[in-house]
């Protein structure tokens, strides 16, 4: 409404950002935990005297840096880029209420990656205990990082207090907070121990790689066991419709629910036959398959609590096409034609009825639905009238749940109702291709 | 139709600073962005050219170069990247309104720039470890990696300017082709890029002379050569520089041109000092390349020209304001700071630079006595 909008094909805004979203949360949490996983592993290399734990801690570090500073780092910037294209209303929102926020995180993301790059580079040259106090900076700021940006995560489903006081630590230290924060500890320890598998498993086979291997499943499996509990206690603060969806209001949510819970389970046992019962046989191959499922779990974790959301994109703040609860029923009676500053036309007559439909669709549907794509909207209008339509646009979240209300007039929703009703059936070919 | 110069509202959450605070903040961070960012945008092609020099002439110390430049780059893109977030999030706060715009009109050009920083770094981190294995292929790796980056640098010099033009959003967008325009149409574009481009080029001139200067106690005649070498691509640099500011100057709107020609002093001191600074600059910097104790006259010819870049910034942000002068005023901007957290930022800062700073004294302590 205030700002233009990006129509993406095929995939929808919303699956951009999931798709971007994915890839940095399984690296920034690896990152995490990863920290003190390096840290630790390199004084026990130390305090043990061991020559191949400690070359092992150099080669998994030199990896690690290269995964964490250049597609970790960058992808996180990366969804920021994509949130600011997709959802610029709530982005600026967010912006607004916690630069201080984001600037704080900020400093503490310079420190990490700072810490990092001087401990890849100084194993050779830097004193044991200098090298140690790095790694250790590096732990703490990445945990530093997590903890700020995990505010403003959770805000986006708990504003909690924050609606009525609008105040920066309300915001911050919502009601999922520590939860959360705990939750994505967990998982951030949990996942170190299962990449280490990764670099432990390509090591020679001598009786330190069983022993390297079985060290990792054990750093991995207390973080595992832990995080239900964690996860069962996040559960308790959310929103009611939150639980509903996750229960069976969205069935695609909760089969997924179910299935990143089964991936987590299946996860945890093969951790427990696999590296850490039968070390020497763990192959690289079987790493690899823990950590498809790892990343398997996270994803539906992700988009479970992406989804839970609806229908704001800001819980109780703002609704997912961008409109502020508290403008809806202004934009309901002036209309959004008179409301919105990006459509073509300014009053609807019998000639431009259908380009106003179009222009609707875009800018209230789009940054969920495509045309032909993922949401598509086409299934949704199979034997439908006009009418049929017409009605549902009225009352949007009861007839279809989970959904923010439409914000415009009758004449509008009219227009809409019929621009839609002349998109061809749900096996047509996608609107991106010639819907102007 | 779409005839009418469309301002998307500002934000209804107050600012949480005011405004000369955060733009303070937007134009201190920019400056460090802009540091390690030259050396990436220069360090890239420079390398190239040097090794392809160094291998068409034999000559030892060209690679040599080459190589320290290939260890550098990939921590150079790293402090470009962590600097770069923080003007990003203070332009947001302060112009989001009119940077959101203009992002989702070039929204493909905009996001990719993901995708080939990714690639552009990756490229240059294969150029330093794998140095030996890939002496064949290298050469195109490093190549391709510096015009990945040069790419960035065109999207985001468009992205910037794009946000300027408020006047353009409505058409472009009700244009076919919504998210993929650019801006390279405004007279400004190519010269304004061109200023950048060229500006890295003279920044990455100037380390190549302070690296020759650290060579100078461990290998005389080595750094010597680096020195002048160095000198070699900061003052052909500055001198192009001359030309393409000149061009960018006369490109401008008229009435932002007038800002720097009288129309308002400050404006004009500083345009005034952006000339004449690069010229006190580059003649010290070619006296330090002949001269038997350089380093003297190479220190204050970088001191100056470090004073350059915060003309450059501080002329930059006035041609930003210049540009929306009458659609939008950053200046009226409500806000209501939030004192308290301000403060904790502050000491965030400062404890989070000094943290910086001791990492880097104990890395470079470290390297000091392996030797």
């Amino acid at each position: 409404m205030n700002f233009p909008v990006w129509e993406v094909p095929v995939l929808g805004g919303g699956m951009l950002i999931g798709v971007i979203a994915v890839v940095h949360v399984f690296i920034s949490h690896f990152a995490v935990g990863g920290g003190l996983f390096l840290v630790m592993t390199e004084r026990k290399a130390y305090s043990e005297q061991s020559a191949v734990l400690l070359d092992y801690v150099k080669r998994h570090s030199k990896f690690f840096m290269l995964l964490s500073v250049v597609a970790g780092a960058v992808t996180g910037v990366g969804i920021w880029f994509t949130i600011g294209l997709i959802h610029p209303s709530a982005t600026s929102a967010l912006i607004h209420a916690f630069v201080w926020g984001w600037a704080i995180e900020w400093v503490f993301f310079l420190v990490e990656v700072t810490s990092i790059i001087v401990y890849v580079k100084t194993w050779e040259t830097m004193n044991r205990r200098s090298h140690i106090i790095v790694g250790w900076v590096y732990a703490v700021s990445s945990l530093l990082t997590l903890a700020v940006i995990n505010g403003i995560v959770a805000f986006m489903l708990t504003p909690g207090d924050w609606l009525e006081t609008r105040g920066f630590w309300d915001g911050i230290f919502n009601p999922s907070y520590l939860p959360s924060l705990v939750a994505r500890t967990l998982i951030a320890v949990g996942f170190a121990g299962v990449y280490a598998f990764l670099t432990a498993t390509r090591l020679e086979e001598t009786a330190e790689r069983a022993t390297i291997i079985r060290y990792s499943a054990l750093w991995a499996l207390p973080a595992l066991v832990l995080l239900p509990v964690a996860l069962y206690w996040y559960y308790g603060v959310i929103p009611e419709t939150a639980k509903e969806i996750i229960g069976g209001g969205i069935e695609a949510i909760e089969s997924t629910a179910h299935y990143g819970m089964i991936a987590a389970v299946v996860l945890l046992l093969l951790v427990l036959v696999g590296p850490l019962l039968r070390p020497r046989s763990f192959s690289f191959g079987q790493a690899l398959v823990l950590l498809v499922l790892a990343s398997l779990s996270l994803f539906a974790a992700e988009r479970v609590r992406e989804a839970v959301r609806k229908p704001y994109v800001l819980f109780g703040y703002m609704y997912s096409n961008a409109v502020r609860v508290e403008d809806y029923e202004r934009v309901e009676e002036a209309g959004l034609l008179a409301s919105s500053k990006w459509l073509s036309v300014r009053a609807i007559d019998e000639s431009n009825e259908l380009t106003v439909g179009r222009e609707l669709f875009r800018a209230q549907c789009m940054s969920c639905h495509t045309v032909g794509g993922y949401q598509d909207i086409l299934p949704h209008l199979a034997d439908r009238t006009v009418e049929d339509l017409e009605v549902i646009l009225m009352d949007m979240p009861s007839f279809r749940g989970y959904m923010p209300p439409f914000a415009g007039n009758d004449q509008e929703r009219l227009a809409l109702a019929r621009w839609l009703m002349t998109l061809p059936g749900p096996e047509a070919r996608p609107l991106s291709e010639g819907g102007h | 139709m779409a005839d009418f110069v469309v301002i998307p509202d500002v934000d209804p959450i107050p600012l949480p600073a005011p405004v000369w605070l955060l733009k303070a903040l937007l134009l201190l961070t920019f400056l460090l962005h802009i540091i390690p960012m030259n050396l990436v945008l220069g360090g890239g092609l420079t390398s190239f050219v040097t090794e392809v020099l160094g291998r068409r002439r034999g000559s030892e110390y060209h690679l040599r170069l080459a190589r320290s430049f290939a260890r550098m780059i990939p921590v150079a893109v790293a402090f470009a990247i962590t600097l770069g977030v923080a003007p990003l999030l203070f332009l947001q706060v302060l112009y989001g309104q009119l940077f959101y715009t203009s992002t989702i009109l070039m929204a493909w050009p905009w996001l990719a720039v993901i995708a080939l920083v990714i690639l552009g770094y990756y490229g240059f981190y294969l150029y330093s470890y794998r140095w030996q294995r890939w002496r064949g292929v290298r050469l195109w790796v490093v190549m391709g990696s510096a015009l990945l980056f040069m790419a960035v640098a065109l999207i985001y010099s468009n992205a910037v300017t794009l946000m300027l033009r408020p006047e353009a959003f409505a058409s472009l967008y009700h244009m076919a082709g919504a998210g993929s325009h650019w801006n390279i149409g405004e007279p400004t574009a190519i010269p304004r890029y061109l200023h950048f481009l060229v500006a890295s080029f003279a920044v990455t001139g100037l380390f190549v002379i302070i690296y020759g200067m650290r060579q100078l106690r461990s290998e005389e005649s080595y750094g010597r050569w680096a020195l002048r070498y160095g000198a070699g691509w900061f003052i052909v640099a500055t001198i192009v520089q001359m030309a393409v500011g000149i061009w960018f100057l006369v490109a401008l709107p008229r009435e932002v041109m007038m800002l720097f020609m009288g129309g308002s002093v400050f404006a004009t001191i500083l345009l005034g000092l952006g000339f004449l600074l690069p010229i006190v600059s580059l003649m010290l910097v070619l006296q330090a390349s002949r001269a038997l104790h350089p380093r003297p006259m190479a220190w204050t010819g970088i001191g100056v020209l470090a004073v350059t870049l915060v003309v450059m910034v501080l002329i930059r942000d006035l041609v930003r304001d210049g540009y929306l002068g009458g659609k939008f005023n950053v200046m009226d901007r409500v806000a209501d700071p939030q004192w308290g957290i301000i403060l904790i930022f502050a000491l965030v800062l400062l404890g989070g630079l000094g943290t910086v700073g001791y990492l880097l004294g104990k890395a470079a302590a470290a390297t000091a006595e392996a030797r």
